[in-house]
């Protein structure tokens, strides 16, 4: 249709039309031939387009040179060593905590970190099931006191511990933890290795990061110890693990690291008691979804294929035309 | 092969509704196949690192005792 | 400015020196239909819609089809891949639907509080004793002889809510009940009341020493919570 309408346009158009084609096809040859005009615009349009160009990087590099560069408040010393990455076997992406880990893990908080640090979101009922078993945990829970509810004077009276009471905080307060250590305040480790940049990793190499003594030249100020994965290097709490500081039930021989690998892994669970279960339902989620994801391509061609295939033939009636109705007196005459 | 799959089509598709409770018995018993067989996956790639791997060391012991 | 004017001059001629070819096979008829029969001659797929009425070729679809024989059998494998679809996605909508639900119940640490455990031992006979249990007072009540034989003999069929002291207990010496009452939710005052039992200073209604409503607006007797002696001297309620 288009093709045809199109022929028919031209061919009323006439050679008028054809005469504007070629004229225009004809003007840039002839201004072509006149090469002063035409060396100097060439040289002009080089200019300009080089001109502009140059404009445009100057005027992003400067504004990159202003705005664009990261700008540290600190050197990088100050803002402490980066952590080696280790591979840790429970962050693998199919693996979950290994729960001898946690249990020993837990051992090292209790008898290390817990005379500073509290963990204060980790109830006893969640050791149940993941490192200890119920009355590991009911009589570790009752070894401590908690208020009561106000009695019928409005007393508060302790009673021992419940599964569902949460583990005990070294001190009262901030201001009594504060009071106790200087002025600094130990972190409540409950979400630590999430808190933390570099989190499993910086926690382990802080903890056995610790220097026999500061390097020559490192100004260590009192009451702090020097340790360079801190940032600021200058850390209120002192080194803590030594080889053998605690026995472990399980045999295995409690090297510094040995602990520190413990402890760490027991503070990753802590920060995240459902990584198990929620590694687990991501890959069934993704089982699922890409074998629907399958299917639902499979069904979607299925229901185009006999719109994609489908054939409209129009085959137009044989038509006479109306004059051949007529009476024809041409053939008479 | 065509007297197999067409008596299944007479079983479990011929009639709409027939059909539409073939699905839904075939995903619950999708779901349980599923779930028992991604657990025991994940229970072979992570033995002895649960906590039901190594819970049988506390709880028979205070029975011994 | 004449700098401008002139560059842009002759870009713009430089251009249509480019582009006239192709306008003038636009408007050309000759051009038009040469590439017309072009496109017909070398093209694999034959359109329908170019060229003369002579060309109308349908493409064949043959090589698609299924070679087989019979629609039995591509009928079973389809109507197998939409209901496979179609259950695995009822799975998905189930645990979707289960999941919202699920994150409606009570959390952990709620449900951890659930329950309570209470040494009986320590009340004597005779005594009331309030507990908090989900937030709410559970009433204790360490009933004597006599208060058995009364809560047992009270003509309850003619109650504003009838119940036996039977099936509101299940030890006749302990009761145990929440101290809510069914009025609107005032804690009674024990050993108070025409009935021996527990006074609502609300509204006033008076309840029995098996906790039922004998005066007073209230409706309902005082409600019995879940509970159980797991052994002697000792009561887990929830």
């Amino acid at each position: 249709m288009l093709a045809r309408s199109a022929l028919r346009t031209a061919r009323s158009a006439g050679a008028a039309a054809r005469n504007a084609t070629s004229r225009t096809a004809t003007r840039p040859a002839s201004t072509s031939s006149s090469t002063a005009e035409e060396a100097a615009s060439a040289w002009k349009t080089t200019a300009l387009g080089s001109g502009a160009t140059v404009f445009a990087v100057g005027s992003v590099a400067w504004y990159y040179h202003l705005y664009g560069r990261n700008v540290d408040a600190m050197t990088p010393a100050e803002e402490g060593l980066h952590p080696t990455q280790y591979p840790w076997e429970h962050q693998k992406w199919f693996k979950t905590f290994d729960h001898q880990a946690l249990r020993r893990g837990f051992l090292v908080y209790r008898e290390v970190c817990a005379s500073c640090h509290s963990l204060s979101r980790i109830p006893y009922r969640s050791l149940v099931g993941n490192i200890m078993t119920v009355d590991e945990a009911k009589a570790l829970a009752e070894e401590n006191e908690y208020d009561t509810e106000p009695n019928d004077v409005g007393d508060i009276e302790k009673r021992p511990g419940k599964l569902s009471d949460y583990l005990p905080a070294p001190y009262k307060n901030d201001e009594a933890a504060r009071a106790a250590n200087n002025g600094a305040l130990p972190p409540d480790l409950s979400l630590i290795t999430k808190a933390r940049h570099g989190g499993c990793d910086y926690i382990f190499s802080l903890l056995t990061g610790y220097p026999e003594e500061p390097p020559a030249g490192a100004v260590v100020p009192e009451g702090l110890n020097f340790n360079p994965y801190f940032p600021g290097t200058g850390i209120a709490m002192a080194r803590v693990l030594y080889d053998d500081l605690v026995e472990y039930e399980d045999g295995t021989k409690a090297t510094s690291s040995q602990m520190a690998k413990d402890v760490v892994e027991f503070l990753n669970w802590s920060a995240e008691p459902e990584m198990d279960e929620r590694k687990k339902m991501g890959w069934k989620v993704l089982a699922v979804t890409s074998v629907l994801f399958a299917l639902s391509v499979w069904v979607k061609r299925y229901k185009w294929a006999p719109i994609k295939t489908r054939k409209i033939v129009y085959s137009p009636p044989k038509q006479k035309s109306i004059l051949d109705q007529l009476p024809k007196p041409d053939k008479k005459s | 092969m065509p007297g197999i799959s067409s008596s299944l089509y007479n079983i479990f598709l011929r009639r709409n509704t027939v059909m539409l409770g073939t699905v839904f018995a075939a995903a619950f018993g999708l779901q349980l196949a599923f779930d028992a067989g991604s657990d025991r996956i994940w229970d072979a790639i992570n033995k002895g690192r649960q906590w039901k791997d190594i819970k049988h060391r506390y709880v028979e012991a205070p029975e011994e005792e | 400015m004449p700098a401008l004017t002139t560059t842009t001059r002759a870009l713009a001629r430089t251009w249509t020196a480019h582009q006239l070819p192709a306008a003038r096979a636009c408007t050309a008829a000759v051009q038009q239909t040469r590439s017309v029969s072009e496109v017909s001659s070398t093209s694999s797929f034959d359109s329908p819609f170019k060229g003369s009425g002579s060309s109308t070729k349908i493409p064949s679809f043959a090589a698609y089809r299924n070679k087989s024989g019979g629609e039995t059998g591509p009928k079973v494998f389809s109507y197998f891949m939409v209901g496979t679809m179609g259950a695995l996605s009822a799975l998905g909508a189930k645990a979707t639907v289960q999941d919202f639900l699920v994150n409606m119940s009570a959390s952990a640490d709620v449900l951890a509080q659930a329950k309570v455990e209470i040494d009986l031992a320590a009340i004597p006979e005779g005594k009331n004793v309030i507990i908090k249990w989900r937030g709410k007072p559970v009433f204790i009540r360490h009933r004597t002889e006599d208060e058995i034989k009364e809560a047992e003999d009270t003509k309850w069929e003619s109650l504003r809510d009838p119940e036996p002291d039977s099936e509101r207990v299940k030890k006749p010496e302990w009761l145990i009940m929440l101290g809510v009452c069914t009025h609107l939710g005032c804690v009674p005052i024990g050993e108070a009341g025409d009935f021996g039992g527990w006074f609502c200073p609300c509204h006033g209604s008076h309840y029995d020493i098996s906790g039922r409503i004998r005066k007073g607006p209230a409706p309902l007797n005082l409600e019995v919570p879940a509970y159980e002696f797991p052994e002697d001297g000792k009561v887990i309620i929830g």
